[in-house]
């Protein structure tokens, strides 16, 4: 696992028209800049302070994050499965890296 | 003293330690002032937001933290957004999650704090709900 390993997770059985919960998980240091090496050098603010959500061809969430959300960044939050479309996260973190994750919402 | 007297006065005065001093809610200058600058001077209403967080967080790196509301959603009356607040943190806003109707989480706390989440009507409403959550090891350096 490296940074920006991601992943979106979604229920194994899903209905037309189920509230379903849907997972996303990053692997992303979230460094606040406030701590060091074991040598004493300052370990630099790196983190993902922006998150998107797509729903099809619609945009449906966004997250404003801080370095106070922690390492290895998880949420989850209710979806109404509408339609068969896939679910897209996208995350940038505050040195331009932009990591992708989709799924295929399918009905079963 | 008369036993009974003594039982009624003491209880009140427990009760009045319990009710006021150090343990009020009420927001901090600096916390006082990233709400004004993220929110104006809209009032918040203490009410509809609820949200699970530890009153013990061992580890201040992963205090988990779920959000919602009791208010029930329709096409002209929803939560637009969930904002975390942490007083002591040294980003005193950590998070604001726009477009769901809960959330489950994770944040990061450096010491024992009250956590407000705030939860934004679509109508321009806030509603605030606030805990104080015991921190044991510093999670932000």
């Amino acid at each position: 696992m490296a940074t920006g390993d991601a992943r979106v997770l979604l229920p194994p059985s899903i209905k037309n028209g189920d509230v379903i919960y849907v997972r996303a998980i990053i692997e992303h240091p979230m460094d606040t800049g406030f701590f060091r090496t074991a040598e004493g050098q300052p370990i630099p603010a790196f983190f993902i302070n922006d998150v998107s959500v797509a729903y099809g061809d619609q945009q449906i969430a966004h997250f404003e994050w801080t370095s106070g959300v922690s390492r290895d960044p998880s949420v989850t939050f209710p979806l109404k499965a509408t339609r068969e479309a896939p679910v897209t996260v996208t995350w940038k973190d505050n040195k331009g890296g932009v990591y992708h994750q989709t799924v295929d919402l399918r009905f079963s | 003293m008369d036993r009974r007297v003594f039982l009624a006065t003491t209880g009140y005065s427990v009760a009045g330690l319990m009710l006021g001093g150090p343990d009020d809610d009420e927001p901090p200058e600096e916390v006082k002032r990233v709400l004004k600058a993220r929110f104006g001077n809209r009032t918040l209403t203490k009410a509809h937001v609820q949200f699970d967080i530890p009153e013990n967080a061992p580890d201040g790196r992963f205090v988990p933290i779920f959000l919602e509301t009791d208010v029930t959603p329709t096409p002209d009356h929803y939560v637009r957004a969930f904002h975390v607040i942490v007083d002591h943190n040294p980003d005193i806003y950590v998070a604001g999650f726009q477009g769901v109707a809960s959330i489950d989480s994770k944040i990061k706390m450096r010491r024992t704090s009250y956590v407000r989440a705030i939860a934004e009507m679509n109508t321009g409403e806030l509603y605030v709900s606030a805990k104080k959550v015991f921190v044991t090891l510093n999670g932000c350096g």
